[in-house]
């Protein structure tokens, strides 16, 4: 039989790849591992100020539940209108 | 032996009904479920054919591992001409019927013709009856199933079913098991409801022999290990799919209010955590239920808290539900999307393709295109909850002009309605987008430009994409079992080496699918899970057929050719905007509006997307205009291959 039965398989010898008790930004741009204090219910993205309302699946796996849509929204607004009078040649 | 279950031919206008042995050959080349389908599909249907006719011919399989000690081996996999597309149908489902039918003896039925009147299958231990359903015609996807039990004085019978919706031939109907197990995509429920054909039941206690039971147990082990450990399933085993849709939604991939937005904006009663308090209100702490096999339990159990339908049963919702009856209708209301998805689920069509549909025509009623003239004096505005609730009804009983026509699918919907609708309707191939907004992730945009049964999310996304995962680790997933030595990117919002991506998770899916397992159980939302190696071990050891990474690689292109060809035939042509790989203007002339800093002003580069089709073509072994050569066909033994094999 030709079937390796020893050895990891790829998939599996992958799995010391991942990374508990944080989560990355969701800014694309960004994408930092941002580590979360235990039982926080938000926190800030400390490489793109993005901010994020935290959610538990256990107490040491945190998950992002979505935006602080104020925050994010006025960031966005002022990137956006940075990149525009950028593009028109501003500082 | 795993290899043993039968094939039945079901003639339902002469009720002559032949079961044949499956050729070791027939497995090697095409293993099961969707892979055997397709070849099937493409030998017993005719050019051109009416898919809502009698000669349209159906499918209905286990995958090879259905029923084993392989994890998750739960699916059943639906096929045949699709009435939506006219193209390629295909869909699959969870629960416990793939299982089931294997037990009872039978790997494949393919199904022929019309019955006189309605009529239901009854499948046990070898045996296979027709019955008549006539007092089950008319019933809920629920209600049916229990009639038939009863009948047959058997609780354990397991059975797909169809609802009103495909008895009245919604083109997008689907075929339902249990309470919320779906293969809803492309129509399937219509053809079964063309044929009068309402259920299909199966019972067996044929056990399946494990070729090798101490090593398949022990590497199962290992198999669980990977599934369990997964970040991304342990949060599944705690909200179910809606977390994707939450994902998503917080940096801008989510489509509202049709394509007009990328992000449903303070919808926080429509996130994961809340669909996750409600079902903990009603069901207790322990709400999570899982399929044939798995150890995920992604489907949360719930009862809907309020309104009209409150106390219903149902499970769910998945992410499907959460965009079509929240998202994209722009309803940011808990109990409008839990009960949409009890709606859908009882009448039995497709939630992502009524969602959809609805929310175009929420756009078209706000452009003016339609009027209360055509809605009956429905106020169709987006965030109308009870508008939603009400023209799912319409369109699932054909009730009233705009009811009858939606039901019809969106491009025959637009060519009635005319005027610029067809601008407005956001599908690839004739099937309604996902609620998830591409224009900022090239490689899922290309993804659903290409998928063979219409735009499609689970047939080549390559949602890990979306991680930012180093190079390194895409390089380990990506070069295996085919070495790949081009370019990979980790910046998803990168065009560089997309291609390779779908096409490898193109038959990666491929593999999972004819096997009979869970996405959720390979490289879709985790790049730690199982795939191509791993299966080779595991059909050694329940079936004893001995198959290299390689070749099951094979298999999946040798499939996806013959998809692709069955496609070819019905009409697809490359830059069709009805039947093609394209895409609909406004991913390329609308950019973003919202989310993330950066994803605002994205959309699709249309040179670099024609450049990204060109490799995709590549990959494949296809001409410039997507057709498979010569010599991709002899590389994959389609040059020759008689059509009487099975």
């Amino acid at each position: 039989m030709a079937i390796e039965k020893e050895g990891l398989s790829g998939a599996e010898s992958l799995a010391k790849t991942r990374t508990y008790g944080k989560f990355r930004c969701h800014n694309p741009s960004c994408m930092a591992r941002i580590t979360v204090e235990p039982g926080a219910t938000t926190c800030k993205c400390p490489k793109c100020g993005l901010e994020y309302r935290v959610a538990w699946i256990r107490p040491d796996f945190p998950r992002i539940r979505g935006p602080v849509w104020d925050v994010n929204k006025r960031i966005a607004e002022e990137a956006v209108a940075a990149r525009k009078l950028k593009q028109k040649g501003g500082k | 032996m795993a290899l043993n279950r039968k094939i039945a031919y079901i003639d339902l206008s002469t009720g002559k009904i032949e079961t044949k042995p499956i050729p070791l050959k027939a497995r090697k080349l095409f293993l099961g479920g969707r892979g055997l389908d397709a070849y099937l599909l493409y030998n017993h249907t005719e050019k051109g054919v009416d898919p809502l006719g009698p000669k349209n011919t159906l499918m209905v399989s286990a995958g090879l591992l259905g029923g084993t000690l392989a994890s998750a081996s739960s699916r059943t996999h639906i096929m045949a001409k699709s009435p939506l597309t006219e193209l390629l149908g295909s869909s699959n489902m969870g629960g416990f019927f793939g299982p089931e039918l294997r037990w009872a003896g039978f790997d494949h039925l393919v199904i022929k013709g019309k019955a006189e009147k309605p009529i239901y299958l009854w499948i046990h231990n070898g045996e296979i009856e027709i019955r008549d359903a006539g007092y089950l015609w008319g019933m809920t996807t629920t209600e049916t199933q229990w009639a038939i039990r009863k009948e047959l004085d058997d609780e354990d019978v397991k059975s797909a079913v169809i609802g009103p919706a495909g008895e009245k031939l919604v083109r997008y109907a689907n075929v339902m098991t249990g309470i919320k197990d779906s293969a809803g995509r492309s129509g399937m429920g219509a053809v079964f409801g063309s044929k009068n054909l309402k259920a299909i039941a199966v019972r067996g206690t044929m056990d399946i022999k494990i070729a090798y039971p101490k090593d398949a147990l022990d590497y199962n082990k290992r198999f669980i290990t990977q599934i369990v450990s997964a970040k991304v399933n342990q949060t599944q085993g705690t909200l179910g799919t809606p977390f994707i849709w939450g994902a998503t939604n917080s940096w801008g991939g989510i489509r509202t209010r049709n394509f007009q937005y990328n992000q449903c904006e303070y919808a926080d009663d429509i996130e994961p955590e809340r669909f996750d308090e409600i079902a903990e209100e009603t069901m207790g702490h322990y709400h999570m239920a899982g399929c044939f096999g798995c150890q995920v339990h992604c489907r949360a159990k719930y009862r809907i808290p309020s309104g009209p339908y409150a106390g219903k049963y149902d499970e769910g919702p998945e992410y499907t539900s959460q965009g079509a009856f929240g998202g994209e209708p722009d309803c940011k209301n808990a109990v409008t999307v839990l009960t949409g998805n009890h709606l859908v689920d009882q009448w039995g069509v497709d939630n992502l393709e009524i969602g959809s549909i609805i929310s175009w025509a929420m756009e078209l009623y706000e452009l003016g295109i339609l009027t209360d003239k055509e809605t009956g004096g429905l106020d169709l505005s987006f965030g109308n909850d009870e508008a939603l609730l009400e023209m799912i009804r319409r369109i699932c009983f054909r009730d009233g002009w705009l009811g009858d026509i939606l039901a019809e699918g969106g491009i025959r919907a637009s060519d009635t309605i005319g005027k610029d609708s067809f601008e407005y309707l956001i599908q690839v191939k004739g099937m309604s987008n996902l609620h998830s907004d591409e224009r900022a992730t090239p490689a899922l945009a290309l993804g659903i430009a290409t998928g063979s049964r219409g735009s499609d999310h689970l047939r080549s996304r390559p949602a890990i994409d979306l991680y930012h995962l180093p190079e390194e680790v895409l390089r380990k997933v990506y070069s295996n079992p085919v070495p790949y030595d081009g370019p990979l990117s980790s910046e998803h919002t990168s065009y560089v080496g997309k291609a390779w991506e779908v096409f490898w998770q193109e038959l990666c899916y491929m593999g999972v699918d004819c096997l009979g397992i869970c996405k959720y159980h390979t490289t879709f939302l985790g790049a730690t899970l199982p795939n191509f190696e791993d299966w080779s071990r595991v059909i050694y050891y329940n079936t004893g057929m001995e198959l290299s990474p390689k070749e099951i690689w094979d298999v999946a292109e040798r499939t996806y050719n013959i998809e692709r060809l069955f496609n070819i035939r019905e009409g697809l042509t490359r830059d069709d905007l009805r039947k093609g790989d394209t895409l609909n203007h406004r991913y390329f002339d609308e950019p973003c509006l919202r989310g993330a800093p950066d994803v605002i002003g994205a959309k699709i580069d249309r040179k670099k997307f024609k450049k990204m089709i060109d490799e995709y073509y590549e990959h494949h072994g296809w001409d410039e205009n997507g057709m498979p050569t010569p010599e991709t066909l002899k590389r994959l033994g389609l040059d020759e291959e008689p059509s009487g094999l099975v």
